[in-house]
């Protein structure tokens, strides 16, 4: 899985309903997080994402994309989509 | 930084709640900050039972920790407000932020960064599907959750028993090796930052 992410890209993990899995190709690090919430929201409604049970139309609206650039324990940029996560 | 550490837990709800419970066995003096009251829903998610209806959340764990372990630990029965933010996080080794609402985790982050307290955040998506358990390095502040209800019934109390698990070890491994170790959690494993 991801053998080949170049520094301009980044493994997008996201985490819909409680179940989770990656987009099967990197995306561009730089990408917009409107254009990353599409290609999630596309990937999921048409079962393209491993983990994640394929669903009819969804939305990602209120969901949060965070940025991790690469670091000495993960040697390539990850991007999440996930819910919002305000309550303690 | 050396034993006994002193560990302040903001948010006396699902998560720090039971997050004291799992951390009895720390090597300090645990202190806990909350103004809110024990109602008769937060037992079903909250480790707060019948005995504390009507209390205040601080005084009532403060209780329920000596009952049952005969640990003591300090209760402040107060809103962390920009007033009296600092006076009572600025002495902490550790501060633990467990609440339910943005501008309380802007006032706790504020205060550690300014103080340069090791802080680690807890927090919960609201229908139990997803979980962050981050040090403040790398912890972003969702906005929400102010007046929300959240878990009621007690449909996510595993959920958050095994988030506020997976916080009890992060501070037990930063207390013992000094590592930050941040996860995403949701039901199904765990992701490591």
């Amino acid at each position: 899985m991801y053998p080949d992410i170049r520094p301009h890209e980044a493994r997008l993990n996201v985490t819909w309903r409680g179940q989770n899995g990656d987009l099967i190709d990197p995306v561009p690090y730089s990408a917009s997080d409107r254009q990353l919430k599409r290609w999630a929201q596309e990937a999921i409604e048409h079962g393209g994402i491993s983990g994640i049970g394929r669903r009819g139309p969804i939305s990602l609206r209120d969901f949060v994309v965070d940025r991790f650039p690469a670091s000495a324990t993960t040697p390539f940029n990850r991007i999440f989509i996930r819910p919002k996560t305000p309550f303690g | 930084m050396s034993a006994p550490y002193r560990i302040v837990i903001v948010g006396a709800g699902a998560l720090g709640s039971h997050l004291l419970l799992l951390s009895r066995n720390l090597p300090g003096q645990l202190t806990v900050i909350d103004f809110d009251r024990v109602e008769r829903k937060n037992t079903l998610s909250q480790f707060h039972s019948r005995m504390g209806l009507g209390r205040n959340k601080a005084a009532a764990l403060q209780q329920a920790m000596q009952g049952l372990f005969g640990i003591r630990i300090q209760a402040v029965p107060h809103r962390l407000t920009a007033d009296n933010a600092a006076a009572l996080l600025s002495g902490a080794d550790l501060v633990v932020d467990c609440v339910d609402n943005a501008p309380t985790r802007a006032l706790i982050q504020s205060v550690v960064r300014e103080s340069d307290i090791a802080c680690l955040h807890g927090a919960l998506a609201a229908d139990g599907s997803y979980a962050r358990v981050m040090w403040d390095e790398v912890f972003s502040i969702d906005a929400g959750g102010e007046g929300q209800a959240t878990c009621e019934d007690g449909e996510h109390l595993p959920f958050i028993a095994v988030v506020a698990a997976r916080m009890a070890m992060a501070i037990q491994r930063f207390l013992r090796d000094g590592e930050k170790c941040s996860v995403h959690l949701h039901p199904g494993g765990i992701l490591t930052l």
